[in-house]
C-alpha cells in the first residue's frame, strides 16, 4: 500500500444516505411532525399594494366555532420587538419593521392579521370573515415610479425610496474612454423571480410554560442565527429557545430570514400556551414569502478595436420590494464587487442603487449575484457584435491566464487558485466552434436561427469572517463542528449547517471519515438542532463544503490525533509518530508500507471511555473533540458554460440543442452530489431565464399567484447537461475544497442570453430583457421584420 | 360545511374507517387521519404533482380529490411501494442515479412512474420526459430522474425475462 495515498473517502461517488427515507415516504418534513393539540393559523393578507389600515373588525371571524382568536399588528407589537437593520454601511438607510403592520400595508399579500383555529380549514374560513378597513394609497410598483419626484413613500421613515446607494471608482475611467476606439453601452434586465421550494414555508411553535421554553420546529438553513433572532425578538434568552429543523423540501435562500409569520406563530404559542402551527399555501409562497432579482444593469465598456476592454462602468438598480429582511445592498454589492471576474480590467467604476417599491421584499436566492456573469460576458458579446469580432477572441484577449494569478480585482478582491482560462478553452474545444459556425451559416441559409453562447463564471463561494467585517455586515463566516467517537467505536458528528435537500449527510460523513480514518458508513452527521449542533452560521452562499466540510475534516483530524495518542500508549510507543487510523484500524508505518497493529478504533474507544486510568499521561478520558474554523475572506470556483440553441421563428420557442459546463470547484467531497448541484443550478437558472416571472401590474397587483402563472420549467423544457470536471485544489482551505452550487445559475443565465443573441444577430436585434419567453422572442422577431 | 361523515377508505390494501368533513381533501385525510405522511402537498392546485397517488392503479392528484369520493376505490401511496426492506427497481434506480435531492417531489414521481412503467415497459427518453412533465422538481433539473427511470425500465424488463 502506498504511503502517500490520495484521499480514501473524499471524492468517492457514494449514493446518499438520506435517499432511503425519502424514497419510501419516511422523510420527516415540517408537516410530518405531529404535536397533539396544535392549533393552526391562517394569515389575513392585504389585497392592496399600498394602503392605510383604518381598522380591523374580527368579530364575525372570532365568533366562528373552532376559532381561538384573531390577532393583529397591535397585539404582536406588545409581544415582540421590531426588526431594526442599521449596519454601518455608507449610503444605506437604517430601517425598522414591526412584526405585523400596524398603520399601513406595503404590498399585495402583506399580512395584516392572523386567525388561530382548531384546524386549517376553519382558520381559512375565519380569515375570509375578517374585515379590514383600508384607505388605498398611491403605489410605487416599479423603480422608475419609486424614484420619481414626489413618489409615494414605501417606508414613511425614509426621505425617499432610494434605500441604498453606493459608488466606487478605481483607475481613471475618463482617460480610458478618451483613449478607447469605441465606448459600447449594453443593458441587462433580469426580471423578478421567486424561489419556489417544493415545500413552502411553515413552522410549529411549542411553548413549554413550565420551563418557559420555546421549541421551534422550522425548516431553516440557519438554525443558530434563527434561534438568536427568535430569542431577541421575543425578549427571551437563547437558553429559552430550541430550533429544530426537520427535513427541508428545498430552500434556495428562502429559508434563512426569520419571517414575520414565523415570529407571529412563536409569539402566539407563548401567548396562548398551546402549540401553534402554520403551513404556507402556494399562493402565499409565490406572492408573500420572498422575491429576488429584478436587477437592471447598464455597462459602458471603453474598448480598443481589437476588443481589449480598457475600462468598464456599471450602473445597477435593484427593485428591492417593500421590506428589508437583509441590508438592502446585500445582494447588489456582491454583483458589483465581482463583476470583472475572469477578465483583466483595472479601471472599473460602479454606481449601485437599491430602491424600495410596493412589492414583496427581496432576499438572496440561489446565486444572489445571479446576473453578474450575464452582465460581464454579455458586455463581451456586445463588444464582439459591435466590432465584428469572434466572441471567443474577445474573451481571450481580456482573459486572466495562469500567469496573471493571483489577481487583485479593482474592488480589492483577490483571485487565486482558479482556472477560468482553462475552462474557457475546454468548453470552446468541446463545442468545436468552427464546426458550429459552419453549421450555423448553413442553417441561416435555410432560414433557421442557431446560436451559440459562451459564459465564464467566477463564483464567490465561501465568505469568511474577514469578508463580513470588511463589508460592514454583522455576522461571521466561521463554522463549528464536533466529532465524538462513542464507546462502541461508532462516530457521531455535528456541524452548524443545515441542508435543504443537497444531501449533506453523505459528503459530510466522507469529510469526517477522511479526517478521522474510518469508513463513511460508521459516521452519522447530525444537523439542524440547536441543542445538539454547535453554534454555526448555517447554510448560505456556497459555504457548505468549505466551511462545513472543511471544519468537520479538521475536527476529525484532531480527533484522529487523540485516538493515535491513546493507541501509542496501548502499543507501548513513546508517541504517535508513524501511526495512522485507516478505515477504523490503527496502522503503523514500517519502511515504505503501512502495517496492521491489531488495534482498532473500537479498542481505543473502549480504553478512552471505560478504562481511563490506563490512558497515557496527560490524555483526558473520552473521545469528544470540537473545533471552529474561519475560512479565508473569500474562496472562488470557476466554470465556463457553453450552450447551443435554435429559435423557432414561428413560435419564439428556444430549444436547447446542447449544454455543457467545464467546471473547477476544487476538491470534491462527493462527485455524485456535486453533479446533482451542477445540474440543478443550471436547471434553475434556465427556468428563470426562459419561463419564470413574477408579474405585477401598474397598481402593484401580483398576477402570478399560481404555478399555472408562475412557470417553473418541466422535464420537457430542460436539456441534459454535459459536465467536464476540471477540478484543482485551493491551497488555502482544508483538503483543497472551494465550494460550488450557485455558479450554475450565473453561467446559465449568461450563456442562454449569449446563445439567443448569437442566433438573433443576423436579424439586427438583441434581447436585453428576460425572461427569454416565446412572447418576448416573437416580439423581437416582429421588430426585425419577421412577421410570419 | 356539512357535518362530518363516516367513510371507509381502502389504502395499500387495508381498510380504514374514518369520520371526515365532506370538504376535506384526500391528501389531508391520508396525511392527518391515516398518518400516511409520505404523500406531500406542494401546491394544492394540481400543478406540481407532489401529492400524486394511485387511484385504482392510475396516477391522480390527491390534492384535487375529496376523501368522500373515494369509497369503493383502491388507493395506493408511496408507503406501499417498497417490498419490506427491498426498494422497488424504480426506487433503487433513483437512489443509484441520484434522482432526488430534497425528496419532497419524489413520492409523486415514484407513484407516477410505478404505474407508467407497469403499462409501458420500454419507454424512450422523450416519452419519459413527456410523462414526467406533470411533476415539478426544483432541485435536480430532471436529468438524473430520467436516467433512473430508463434504468429502472431496463432492470424491470430484465427481471421479467429472468
Amino acid at each position: 500500500m502506498s504511503v502517500d495515498a490520495p484521499f480514501s473517502h473524499i471524492g468517492k461517488p457514494l449514493p446518499r444516505k438520506e435517499d432511503r427515507r425519502f424514497l419510501t415516504g419516511q422523510g420527516r418534513y415540517l408537516d410530518d411532525v405531529a404535536i397533539p393539540g396544535a392549533l393552526q393559523v391562517c394569515f389575513v393578507r392585504s389585497p392592496h399594494a399600498h394602503a392605510k389600515i383604518n381598522g380591523i373588525d374580527a368579530q364575525a371571524a372570532s365568533d366562528l366555532p373552532g376559532v381561538v382568536g384573531v390577532f393583529t399588528g397591535k397585539d404582536l407589537a406588545q409581544w415582540t420587538a421590531p426588526l431594526r437593520l442599521a449596519p454601518p454601511i455608507e449610503g444605506l438607510h437604517p430601517v425598522e419593521m414591526t412584526t405585523l403592520p400596524v398603520d399601513k400595508v406595503r404590498f399585495h399579500g402583506d399580512p395584516v392579521a392572523v386567525v388561530v383555529a382548531r384546524d386549517r380549514y376553519v382558520a381559512e374560513d375565519a380569515a375570509e370573515l375578517v374585515e379590514v378597513d383600508y384607505d388605498p394609497l398611491p403605489c410605487a410598483a416599479d423603480t422608475d415610479t419609486a424614484l420619481a419626484p414626489g413618489a409615494p413613500l414605501v417606508d414613511d421613515t425614509l426621505p425617499d425610496n432610494l434605500v441604498s446607494h453606493q459608488s466606487f471608482s478605481a483607475g481613471d475611467l475618463a482617460a480610458r474612454r478618451s483613449e478607447a476606439d469605441r465606448v459600447i453601452e449594453s443593458r441587462f434586465n433580469l426580471h423578478r423571480l421567486t424561489h419556489v421550494p417544493m415545500e413552502t414555508r411553515g413552522c410549529l411553535a411549542d411553548w413549554d410554560a413550565g420551563r418557559a421554553h420555546l421549541t421551534m420546529h422550522i425548516g431553516t438553513q440557519v438554525p443558530h442565527p434563527m434561534r438568536g433572532q427568535l430569542a431577541a425578538r421575543l425578549g427571551i434568552s437563547e437558553t429559552q429557545v430550541t430550533v429544530i429543523s426537520p427535513d427541508i423540501g428545498g430552500g434556495f435562500g428562502q429559508k434563512i430570514a426569520l419571517y414575520r409569520e414565523e415570529l407571529t406563530v412563536a409569539a402566539l404559542s407563548r401567548h396562548l400556551g398551546r402549540p401553534v402551527r402554520w403551513r404556507e399555501d402556494r399562493m402565499e409562497n409565490l406572492t408573500s414569502a420572498s422575491h429576488a432579482r429584478e436587477t437592471h444593469c447598464v455597462t459602458r465598456a471603453a474598448v480598443r478595436s481589437d476588443g481589449r476592454i480598457l475600462g468598464l462602468e456599471l450602473a445597477l438598480t435593484e427593485d428591492f420590494g417593500a421590506y428589508c429582511f437583509y441590508p438592502a445592498n446585500y445582494m447588489a454589492r456582491v454583483i458589483a464587487m465581482i463583476l470583472t471576474g475572469p477578465y483583466k480590467i483595472a479601471d472599473y467604476a460602479f454606481d449601485v442603487k437599491v430602491v424600495l417599491t410596493n412589492k414583496c421584499g427581496n432576499g438572496p436566492m440561489r446565486a444572489p449575484m445571479a446576473i453578474t456573469s450575464w452582465v460581464m460576458d454579455g458586455t463581451i458579446d456586445a463588444v464582439a457584435r459591435e466590432l465584428g469580432l469572434e466572441p471567443v477572441e474577445v474573451r481571450r484577449i481580456n482573459a486572466l491566464g495562469p500567469a496573471d494569478l493571483p489577481h487583485t480585482m479593482p474592488t480589492g478582491e483577490v483571485l487565486e487558485d482558479i482556472t477560468p482560462r482553462e475552462t474557457l478553452e475546454a468548453a470552446v474545444e468541446a463545442v468545436d466552434m468552427q464546426a458550429f459556425r459552419d453549421r450555423q451559416a448553413r442553417a441561416r441559409e435555410e432560414g433557421r436561427l442557431l446560436g451559440l453562447g459562451i459564459c465564464t463564471v467566477v463564483e464567490s463561494t465561501t465568505y469568511g469572517s474577514a469578508f463580513y467585517k470588511a463589508a460592514g455586515i454583522p455576522g461571521s463566516g466561521h463554522e463549528a463542528a464536533w466529532v465524538r467517537i462513542e464507546p462502541s467505536g461508532v462516530v457521531n458528528a455535528s456541524v452548524g449547517l443545515m441542508g435543504s435537500g443537497q444531501g449533506y449527510e453523505t459528503p459530510l460523513s466522507q469529510a469526517v471519515a477522511e479526517g478521522l480514518g474510518v469508513t463513511p458508513d460508521t459516521v452519522q452527521v447530525h444537523m439542524g438542532h440547536t441543542d445538539i449542533a454547535p453554534y454555526g452560521m448555517g447554510s448560505r452562499g456556497a459555504r457548505g463544503a468549505t466551511a462545513g466540510g472543511g471544519t468537520l475534516y479538521l475536527c476529525a483530524q484532531k480527533a484522529q490525533a487523540k485516538v493515535l495518542a491513546i493507541a501509542a500508549g496501548m502499543l507501548n510507543l513513546n508517541d504517535a509518530q508513524g501511526l495512522r487510523l485507516h478505515n477504523g484500524a490503527v496502522e503503523r508505518r514500517l519502511e515504505d508500507a503501512w502495517q496492521a497493529t491489531g488495534l482498532t478504533l473500537v479498542d481505543v474507544a473502549r480504553r478512552a471511555y471505560l478504562d481511563p486510568t490506563a490512558l497515557p499521561e496527560g490524555i483526558d478520558p473520552g473521545l469528544d473533540v470540537s473545533l471552529t474554523y474561519d475560512p479565508p475572506a473569500m474562496t472562488y470556483s470557476n466554470a465556463t458554460h457553453a450552450c447551443e440553441v435554435e429559435i423557432d421563428p414561428e413560435t419564439g420557442r428556444v430549444k436547447i440543442a446542447r449544454y455543457l459546463v467545464a467546471e473547477d470547484c476544487g476538491t470534491v467531497l462527493n462527485p455524485l452530489v456535486v453533479k446533482g448541484q451542477q445540474q440543478g443550478a443550471v436547471a434553475m437558472g434556465l427556468s428563470g431565464a426562459l419561463l419564470e416571472q413574477v408579474v405585477y401590474d401598474a397598481n402593484g397587483q401580483n398576477l402570478s399567484a399560481t404555478l399555472a402563472d408562475y412557470l417553473v420549467a418541466t422535464s420537457c423544457e430542460l436539456p441534459n447537461i454535459e459536465i467536464i470536471p476540471m477540478h484543482t485544489p485551493n491551497r488555502k482551505t482544508p483538503a483543497g475544497i472551494k465550494g460550488m452550487a450557485e455558479g450554475g445559475i450565473m453561467g446559465s443565465i449568461g450563456v442562454i442570453a449569449g446563445a439567443v443573441n448569437d442566433a438573433l444577430a443576423p436579424l439586427g436585434v438583441s434581447a436585453d430583457q428576460m425572461p427569454l419567453s416565446p412572447q418576448r422572442l416573437r416580439a423581437l422577431l416582429r421588430e426585425a421584420g419577421n412577421t410570419d | 360545511m356539512s357535518a362530518p361523515v363516516s367513510i371507509s377508505l381502502v389504502v395499500n390494501g387495508e381498510t380504514h374507517d374514518v369520520v371526515v368533513p365532506p370538504r376535506k381533501l384526500l391528501s389531508d385525510v391520508l396525511r392527518e387521519d391515516l398518518h400516511l405522511t409520505g404523500t406531500h402537498v406542494g401546491c394544492e392546485h394540481g400543478v406540481c404533482g407532489a401529492c400524486t397517488i394511485l387511484i385504482d392503479g392510475q396516477p391522480a392528484r390527491s390534492c384535487l380529490t375529496y376523501a368522500v369520493q373515494m369509497e369503493g376505490h383502491e388507493l395506493s401511496t408511496i408507503e406501499a411501494v417498497a417490498d419490506g426492506e427491498t426498494l422497488s427497481p424504480l426506487q433503487q434506480a433513483l437512489h443509484e442515479e441520484h434522482g432526488l435531492q430534497c425528496g419532497f417531489c419524489t413520492a409523486g414521481i415514484v407513484m407516477t412512474f410505478e404505474a407508467y412503467l407497469r403499462d409501458n415497459p420500454d419507454p424512450d427518453e422523450a416519452e419519459i420526459r413527456d410523462v414526467l412533465s406533470g411533476n415539478l422538481c426544483r432541485c435536480t433539473g430532471y436529468q438524473n430522474i430520467v436516467a433512473a427511470i430508463l434504468k429502472a425500465a431496463k432492470s424491470m424488463r430484465e427481471g421479467k425475462q429472468a
